[in-house]
């Protein structure tokens, strides 16, 4: 049976169909994926439809752009959106509708509307927007205070950007002298990953909180400006609730993205974001310094007030001294006028119990003078009287043998001689006779 | 004062920029609070102008 087919053929009579029912172009609304080129300059992606209640993928097609018309579109595209062509975007395009017998169903693109991005963009963000309203966390960050030294910055930006290196030379060119510490968090700012890795750095940055006063998300210096991740649910609500406050500069031309809206702070550029903590130092810096001209005018109004007073009050110190001291000297003189009359007073009154002393006291010497006199004199009397001399003319005798004095009877022996002396001679006797008596 | 914060020292130190502009104070008491005062004045400024190179050390170091 010659019925079947190969599958050429059938591809081949699919072409024709496809061909003859969809011979003009059309424009079709969906979302891009996967939006890749080629070396040739080719832009290949997929456009999809999704459930808006589900998100799930409900139709999906293949989709190219040749380079010649993709050069052209993208650079209208992007003056028009202000972000580049990308995956994930909401676009209006006008397409043919291909079948390649060996590449199958897809759909060329000839045109687009940026128009409509804007809106979806617009849209879209107006759905971000809302649901953190909703969820109440949209200000969040914006109502957390900047502190008053706020100088230990996380930075999540692509290491390599030039936008980075303009924002540390920013803060280290400061004209203040102002200190700033700072801490990079690499993030891709674009392409398929920068979500997850802008929400990654936030992640690391949370954990080391307590090290960091402020976050700042730069980006800059890139070629192409691609926004979705900052317009995008999750990245947004990280942002709103995190504990520091953050300041964006993702340098774009477009008026606003969601994380600009949710940032404590947004600016145009990186060098702004370092302006920004730069003004912020200054000002407390200015602050210190203002409280301190003003400790350092008051303290010397105070110190001359006091001066001032000092004078006075010692002016009024020596016054008072001199009058004090001339009255002090008048009754000083007053008391050694009274002390010289009292001492000679007291002088005389001493002499004179002075002279009446040596009188009585030469009286009472005299007195014992003539006692002991008296007494000198009966002594005298009576030593004359007992004297050996006028005892001895009184008719007693001494005895003596042998040289010595003979007061007693006992020693005397019969036959020996013994001496007898008067007053006026002695006499030699020889003993008779001995007759001693008991007394 | 070293374990004092910024916000602390500078709370301070406008009270006593305050007290002393109300003359409430002696003279005693005003040359104590102005040496103090002066103290609170370098370690703000010290903290906004100075580097740390520990703390930068410490930053460094988060992997």
């Amino acid at each position: 049976m010659n019925q079947s087919l190969t599958l050429l053929e059938l591809n081949r009579f699919v072409r024709e169909v496809v061909k003859n029912n969809f011979p003009d172009t059309y424009w079709v609304r969906a979302e891009t994926s996967d939006v890749r080129r080629n070396a040739n300059g080719h832009c290949y992606l997929e456009f999809i439809e999704k459930d808006p209640v589900t998100q799930n993928i409900v139709a999906r097609a293949r989709g190219v752009i040749w380079a010649n018309t993709f050069r052209l579109l993208e650079s209208y595209f992007q003056s028009q959106t202000g972000t580049a062509f990308t995956s994930g975007m909401g676009v209006l395009v006008r397409v043919s509708v291909e079948f390649h017998e060996q590449y199958g169903y897809s759909l060329t693109v000839v045109d687009i509307d940026p128009s409509f991005t804007i809106g979806e963009m617009a849209r879209n963000r107006m759905l971000v927007i809302r649901r953190l309203e909703e969820e109440g966390v949209l200000r969040l960050n914006k109502e957390l205070p900047i502190p008053d030294v706020c100088n230990r910055i996380a930075v999540i930006s692509s290491a390599t950007a030039a936008g980075y290196g303009d924002f540390l030379h920013q803060l280290a060119s400061n004209p203040f002298g102002l200190i700033f510490y700072t801490k990079l968090f690499p993030a891709a700012m674009q392409g398929e990953n920068s979500e997850a890795s802008i929400i990654a750095a936030l992640e690391k940055i949370y954990e080391n909180r307590d090290m960091f006063d402020a976050v700042a998300i730069i980006r800059g210096g890139g070629a192409t400006s691609e926004l979705n991740c900052f317009d995008s649910y999750p990245v947004a609500t990280n942002c709103a609730q995190f504990p520091l406050p953050i300041v964006t500069g993702i340098g774009h031309e477009r008026d606003v993205t969601v994380l600009d809206m949710v940032a404590h702070t947004s600016v145009k550029t990186p060098t702004a974001v370092a302006e920004f903590f730069i003004d912020h130092q200054a000002e407390s810096l200015a602050r210190i310094t203002d409280l301190q001209q003003r400790l350092v005018s008051i303290a010397r109004q105070a110190i001359s007030r006091e001066n001032s007073e000092l004078a006075l009050l010692s002016k009024d110190v020596y016054h008072h001294s001199i009058a004090f001291l001339s009255k002090q000297n008048s009754e000083i003189g007053n008391v050694v006028f009274m002390l010289r009359a009292y001492s000679q007073k007291q002088l005389d009154t001493l002499r004179q119990e002075h002279k009446e002393q040596v009188v009585r006291f030469r009286n009472a010497v005299e007195h014992v003078i003539r006692i002991e006199k008296h007494r000198i004199e009966n002594a005298a009397q009576y030593f004359e009287m007992v004297s050996p001399k006028n005892v001895l003319k009184r008719g007693y005798t001494i005895t003596v043998q042998n040289g010595k004095i003979v007061t007693s009877a006992t020693s005397l022996v019969e036959n020996e001689c013994i001496e007898t002396i008067f007053s006026d001679g002695k006499a030699t006797s020889e003993i008779k006779n001995i007759e001693k008596w008991k007394i | 004062m070293e374990n004092m914060t910024y916000s602390q020292a500078r709370k301070e130190l406008e009270e006593i920029v305050r007290s002393i502009e109300s003359g409430e104070l002696d003279v005693d008491k005003l040359t104590e609070k102005v040496k103090h005062a002066g103290e609170l004045i370098a370690f703000c400024k010290e903290k906004l102008t100075k580097a740390d190179e520990d703390l930068q050390r410490m930053l460094d170091e988060i992997a």
